[in-house]
């Protein structure tokens, strides 16, 4: 009986030690070479942030076939995987494998990740900088507002830009008696705060809520990169250029205003916390705050609601004639563990070519980055599309540049949240501030 | 890494030897033979823990010790190479933000609300399913597995189809229901003052039913002869619950007081999931995760961890103690 | 029939009912939303839309069969869930049965056996019952992959073979049968191994049926950190995901109708829900089982 002991225990022990001791320093990555694969080619790993089976991640799919089958040569070939990595419901998983996969070197060759991560990714050391590998061509070709600068290097190119802007059904401003005073709008002759407020107040009663400024999605980035804008146009600001004081900055007597106004929105009945994240949609709503990424679920899903009757507004003007309005999408980027750095340049050069951009915002909604592919989509002036395009270029602004991002855009969310319950916005800024100061302050010790 | 590693479980392997010896000295000393260690015995028991006691020491022993000893460090997710000691500052921070009324004040506050309030609905509520259930009737076993129902799909899912029902605006179930009867839409989940009591009645309906289970099988071992004997002597139904019922599931109650006042201080997916980051549902446990997470500042996240195991390992001491039973 | 006897009876019978309704309440209490959720995923967008804020958000859609389970058909096919839900349930199996074997065979010698350092390690015990494990995933992330077993399924099942409750919950019911059994096995000259084997496992076959039921639900649901250890799908090879990495996907795809989240919501639910209805009877002896002691 002893040995049936043994032999169970062995057994068990075989499993875990086994498994232990075998494979120990064959490590995935972190070797010096290329991963070579057993007929010569070089892997080039891409891990991107979106599910396969969605448009965005079905035209990566594409695009990544199409690079694998114009390698032609007989030998030498690049071969491109792509790791689709959708982010979970809580959004951090993402960017906690990141950095596991950078503390364990098992990063792969190229990344997406979202623009205002560009700082604290570049100074952790996850991206490298690309400005020698990749053309000036091709950098003078994308706008300057988009590219993923930190430090006077260049440390991604993006897949896209998400210009936002206010949709406005029509019909609802045609029964008005508004249509007049929108729809010729652009960029530059764009509306101001009051403005906005004043038809807001004329389309109450008209509609069950004149604006949805998605103050619900408070939860996610959603709210940041929707909100900033109006405070930036209102005078306001957030950090200093160094991104490591928000002291003085964020919680200015101009913030706390333009923070106020959306405050004062919401008590006058224009906007609402509880609105229907549909409620735009099945044209119960007469204005929407939303990115680029509203317009193919109009034409695709509410072509019923909504028809072709509706549009997109700029941003409005602050007080002083400032404007400033949302950018900064997801960007490819090289890691610091890449070792065929020719190659993989190579295949980022492909994965944001006017083709592929093209490729990824028919498929998006979203607008290129890029000069040559925003010719090729030859939008016309006074189509959504056009508006966005044109106020990304006049009045684009990026959130504040930090390597402390998700602590600012923390106390960002959380100022819209508590505003939700409170009245007492200086207050409410006051406390964030002090709160993400002292988290600022732990890069410094 | 390799090398801590070995030596926290060295460590660990000396502190084990250490009372092994000790224990074999006091036994040998103590003047009855009560506890009486043979070499066989001891080497056999050991033999059968090994399994358990190496996969514990290496994926559960081992990270914990690893993310108590972040504590004292400022460990940067993304700047692992930098790490360094430094002391009981994280602990500093911890308190002054505590004293500005800052987020640890938040969590601290809503996760004392949340046990509060969700131990004894959570035990009140399964004992009172326990109660239903066992009775002699028909059917029973079929509520049985209704009421279980909710344990066995996950907390993900039962959070989603709540979010769903308890939404905002006319689009969630119960607000539909509310705009038909005319009445203004309510914003549940982010009432500041009611937020809270919805995350506690979720989590109760939720997990009740694993404790209902517990209670039945308490309920089950009762002798019922002295339910019988109860009766003769004329005890109402409610004299009967305090005499007999009562003492009958005690060492099951304080098994039930135990588990879900540990649960209970771990809260973190309802509310992650059902509002997000809000000052009015942010607890200990998700300020941990979010520090640590989202912030990177992996060192700052432990220790919470370890203020939060030292405060619930205090706490479940004293439960302990008082709960004991006489014997 | 004298008329003491009916009013008893009829006594009996209102109490009855009564305590009928209140369960029959209580139950819909209980599985309104899983009832719910079945309900909207037989339905298209529009039907959910029209149908909130009446009685017919809690029928299914009969009114258009030709789309009753369209959602299921999208589902399953566009995200090959049943390929997850096989690789879910080989984990689990994997996890099961090591899981019951090991924290069985401490649980045993923890309440069996009287050995030097045993106060220590009930202690120990004790002490990673309490701590809050969230953040040890980064080291454990760090310590797979020393260990070199990271992106191969052994990631995800070696660390999921013990759980300290497991443990604690064994000791408690070997605790309670009597030493009897043990001594007249041991009589009969049986090793250690053979009584635990033989006559310790038949004998807590509810405590099995708990553990399994709880391990196997663990694992179905576990979805962080599975996806970070595992390799992600790559086309034309079969993944390694779990099938809550599925579901995941599914809902974070923009455009997903709620009908589409809720059919892949009550596709991954009712495996766990089979396991729980066959384990259920045993459950219940099994979890308490004459009293727990902490």
């Amino acid at each position: 009986m002893k040995k049936k002991l043994c032999t169970l225990l062995s057994g068990v022990l075989a499993l875990s030690l086994g498994a232990t001791l075998f494979g120990c320093g064959e490590g995935p990555g972190g070797g010096d070479e290329p991963t070579v694969d057993e007929s010569g080619n070089t892997i080039i790993k891409i891990m991107v942030h979106v599910a396969q089976q969605s448009p965005e991640g079905m035209a990566y799919n594409r695009i990544t076939d199409e690079f694998n089958a114009s390698q032609t040569a007989k030998d030498n070939k690049i071969r491109v995987r792509v790791n689709y990595n959708p982010r979970s419901t809580t959004g951090t998983g993402y960017e906690t494998e990141l950095g596991n996969m950078l503390n364990q070197g098992t990063l792969p060759d190229i990344v997406t990740f979202d623009a205002p991560n560009t700082w604290s990714y570049a100074e952790a050391g996850i991206l490298a900088d690309v400005s020698e590998l990749i053309s000036e061509e091709t950098q003078n070709d994308f706008f300057e507002i988009s590219k993923n600068t930190y430090e006077g290097g260049l440390f991604g190119l993006p897949i896209q830009e998400s210009s936002a802007g206010i949709y406005y059904n029509k019909a609802i401003f045609r029964n008005a008696g508004l249509l007049g005073r929108v729809e010729n709008m652009t960029a530059d002759n764009a509306w101001t705060v009051a403005e906005f407020e004043d038809i807001c107040n004329s389309l109450k009663g008209r509609c069950d809520l004149p604006v949805d400024l998605q103050l619900y999605k408070a939860a996610d980035e959603t709210a940041t990169y929707l909100l900033y804008p109006f405070i930036l146009a209102q005078g306001g600001t957030f950090l200093s250029e160094d991104g490591m004081t928000a002291t003085g900055y964020l919680n200015s007597p101009f913030t706390v205003a333009a923070f106020q106004k959306i405050r004062n929105w919401v008590d006058s009945g224009y906007t609402s916390y509880d609105a229907s994240d549909v409620g735009f949609y099945t044209g119960k709503y007469a204005m929407y705050l939303s990115s680029g990424w509203s317009i193919p679920e109009i034409r695709n899903k509410y072509r019923e609601q909504l028809g072709d009757d509706w549009g997109i507004l700029p941003y409005p003007k602050g007080g002083a004639n400032q404007a400033a309005s949302a950018t900064g999408s997801w960007s490819f980027g090289m890691t610091t563990q890449c070792r065929a750095t020719e190659q993989a340049a190579l295949v980022l050069e492909w994965l944001v070519s006017t083709e592929s951009s093209v490729s990824i915002t028919d498929a998006t909604g979203m607008i290129p980055a890029r000069q040559s592919a925003i010719t090729v989509k030859n939008y016309t002036p006074g189509s959504p599309e056009f508006l966005l395009y044109d106020q990304l270029n006049k009045t684009g602004k990026t959130r504040p540049g930090t390597i402390a991002y998700p602590e600012f855009s923390s106390a960002f969310r959380g100022i819209v949240n508590d505003m939700r319950n409170s009245g007492n916005v200086s207050s409410i800024v006051s406390t964030k501030t002090t709160e993400l100061q002292g988290n600022l302050d732990r890069y410094q010790r | 890494m390799v090398g801590i590693s070995i030596a926290i479980i060295g460590a660990f392997l000396l502190l084990l030897g250490g009372f092994i010896v000790k224990d074999i000295v006091v036994a040998k000393r103590a003047a009855n033979k009560y506890v009486h260690y043979t070499v066989r015995g001891t080497v056999t028991s050991y033999l059968m823990l090994l399994p358990a006691l190496l996969l514990l020491c290496v994926f559960v022993f081992l990270p914990i010790v690893y993310s108590l000893g972040y504590a004292f460090t400022d460990y940067y997710l993304l700047r692992p190479g930098d790490m360094k000691f430094v002391g009981f500052d994280n602990f500093v921070q911890i308190f002054k933000n505590f004293s500005m009324h800052g987020n640890v004040y938040n969590a601290t506050m809503n996760t004392l609300k949340f046990v509060v309030f969700v131990v004894p609905l959570q035990i009140g509520m399964a004992l009172g399913l326990a109660l239903l259930v066992n009775k002699p009737i028909r059917g029973m076993g079929v509520y049985k597995v209704f009421y279980f129902a909710p344990v066995v799909i996950s907390l993900t899912v039962t959070s989603f189809l709540w979010v769903r029902i308890l939404g905002g605006g006319d689009t969630g179930l119960l607000n539909s229901f509310l705009v038909q009867l005319g009445m203004d839409p309510v914003s549940f989940l982010y009432d500041p003052q009611g937020s809270m009591y919805w995350i506690i009645f979720i989590s109760a309906w939720q997990g009740c039913g694993y404790q209902m289970l517990i209670f039945l099988s308490g309920l089950k071992g009762i002798d019922q002869t002295l339910y019988e004997a109860a009766e003769l002597d004329g005890a109402s139904k409610g004299r009967q619950f305090l005499a007999v019922t009562l003492p009958g599931i005690r060492s099951v109650l304080t098994f039930v007081i135990v588990t879900v006042f540990i649960g209970a201080c771990k809260i973190m997916v309802q509310p992650m999931l059902m509002t997000g980051e809000q000052s009015f549902t942010i607890t200990l446990n998700y300020l941990m995760y979010i520090e640590g997470y989202t912030y990177r500042w992996v060192g700052y996240s432990s220790a919470i961890a370890l203020l939060m195991t030292i405060v619930i390992g205090a706490i479940t001491f004293v439960q302990r103690y008082l709960l004991k039973e006489e014997d | 029939m004298d008329k003491a006897r009916k009013i008893r009876l009829a006594k009996r019978y209102t109490s009855r009912t009564v305590v009928y309704l209140g369960a029959t309440l209580l139950a819909i209490f209980f599985i309104f939303p899983l009832v719910w959720m079945i309900v909207t995923s037989t339905k298209t967008e529009m039907q959910y839309a029209n149908d909130l804020g009446s009685f017919a958000t809690f029928l299914p859609n009969f009114s258009d069969l030709s789309t009753f389970f369209g959602n299921y058909v999208s589902v399953l096919t566009q995200y090959d869930i049943w390929k997850y839900g096989l690789n879910s349930l080989a984990y689990a199996a994997a996890v099961v049965v090591g899981n019951i074997l090991i924290n069985a065979l401490a649980g045993y010698v923890m309440a069996k056996f009287t050995f030097p350092g045993k106060g220590f390690i009930s202690f120990i015990i004790m002490f990673l019952l309490i701590v809050p494990v969230e953040t040890t995933i980064i080291p454990l992330y760090s310590i797979v992959h020393n260990l070199g077993i990271s992106g191969t399924v052994l990631a995800v099942i070696l660390p999921a073979l013990v759980s300290v409750f497991n443990i604690f919950l064994f000791q408690q019911f070997f605790t309670n049968i009597p030493k009897e059994y043990i001594e007249a096995a041991q009589l009969d000259g049986a090793s250690q191994l053979k009584i635990f084997l033989i006559v310790m496992i038949p004998l807590s076959a509810p405590i099995v049926a708990t553990v399994a039921t709880f391990a196997f639900i663990g694992v179905w649901n576990d979805y962080i950190w599975p996806t970070m250890v595992l390799p992600s799908p790559q086309p034309g090879e079969w993944p390694l995901y779990p099938i809550q990495a599925a579901l995941t996907t599914i809902q974070s795809i923009d455009g997903v109708t709620t009908g589409e989240v809720m059919a892949s919501l009550v596709v991954t639910s009712i495996p766990i829900f089979l396991v729980y209805v066959f384990a259920q009877k045993h459950i219940v002896e099994g979890i308490g089982a004459g009293g727990l002691k902490l």
